[in-house]
């Protein structure tokens, strides 16, 4: 996949920056900058559309923090996760709980890039790659 | 001379004795007198194209062998001093010789002191390294050894706890978890 050029990127930033409402993304203020870029296209629209979704899934997958997890694990905790790295990150997140009996026991959250495990499995692995 | 000769036979007595001798043995005075004339100019003839060229030759050949009797003695001097010169020369080349040897001896003797001193660095080097990557090799095995025990240790102990751990053992490790998780 070629590389996007600098100044395509840097535009998409700005397209991000003004679809943020309080730091989140907003479905109206997406929906406005779809439609100025409609009625404005820029040069290679086709790359800045790409640059711009791109941008958009990573901020949302900041907001959205998805919690594997082997066994049962309560309401309450997913909810305290939830407001751990709310404050963490400084914006509303939502935990989403996904099974994964791979990690025999625990939990593994995922939001945006980063990654927090609390796992059988994971401390199997430490230790598998400690020695 | 023949006339004072006759005088004196005739002056005196007693040689009246010494004519009748020179009668008695038929000398005659004009005879002597030519004898001595034909001798004078044979000694003189003999003198002047015999004697005399034969003595010049001879003083000539005197001399000739003094001179090469000198230049024998010069040369044999000359001989000798290029003798003693040679002589010297071939001592003092002896001793160039002998003292080039030495040196070649000294110079061979010290590459091979340094050649023998390389080559045993090499082989230390070369032993030293091969220890070294003997012990490499030996850690790399040892590593290797335990990372498979320890894929080996891990795999059993996933594949016994997903056997063994009940829905209670995993909600209780999720309880502990989701507690470790908040206070990221």
């Amino acid at each position: 996949m070629p590389a996007v050029p600098a100044k395509i990127r840097a535009y998409a930033k700005q397209l991000l920056q003004l679809s943020l409402d309080n730091g989140v993304v907003s479905a109206e203020r997406v929906a406005g900058v779809l439609e100025y870029l409609e009625k404005n296209p820029p040069a290679r629209l086709s790359l800045v559309l790409a640059a711009y979704r791109k941008l958009v899934a990573a901020e949302l997958a900041k907001g959205e923090a998805r919690v594997e997890h082997a066994g049962p694990v309560a309401p309450e905790a997913l909810a305290a996760i939830a407001a751990a790295l709310g404050r963490r990150y400084g914006r509303p997140v939502a935990a989403t709980a996904t099974p994964n009996p791979a990690l025999l026991a625990g939990l593994r959250v995922r939001i945006g890039d980063d990654v927090f495990e609390s796992s059988v499995s994971g401390q199997l692995s430490a230790l598998s790659a400690g020695a | 001379m023949f006339a004072i000769l006759a005088a004196s036979t005739e002056a005196a007595a007693p040689a009246s004795g010494a004519a009748e001798l020179i009668h008695r043995f038929g000398i005659q005075p004009g005879y002597v007198a030519m004898q001595f004339v034909s001798f004078a100019i044979l000694a003189f003839v003999l003198y002047r194209f015999a004697i005399k060229p034969t003595l010049a030759t001879m003083d000539e050949r005197n001399k000739q062998i003094e001179s090469g009797l000198k230049n024998a003695e010069a040369t044999a001097a000359k001989l000798a001093e290029a003798t003693a010169q040679a002589a010297a020369q071939l001592k003092a080349a002896q001793v160039e010789a002998n003292k080039i040897v030495d040196e070649a001896r000294k110079a061979a003797k010290e590459l091979s002191e340094r050649e023998t001193t390389a080559a045993t660095e090499r082989a230390n080097a070369l032993l030293k390294k091969a220890n070294e990557a003997a012990e490499l090799e030996r850690k790399k095995i040892m590593a290797e050894a335990q990372q498979e025990i320890a894929r080996l240790v891990v795999a059993t102990t996933e594949r016994v706890l997903a056997k063994k751990l009940t829905d209670a053992d995993r909600a209780s490790y999720n309880e502990a978890a989701a507690r470790e998780l908040t206070n990221v």
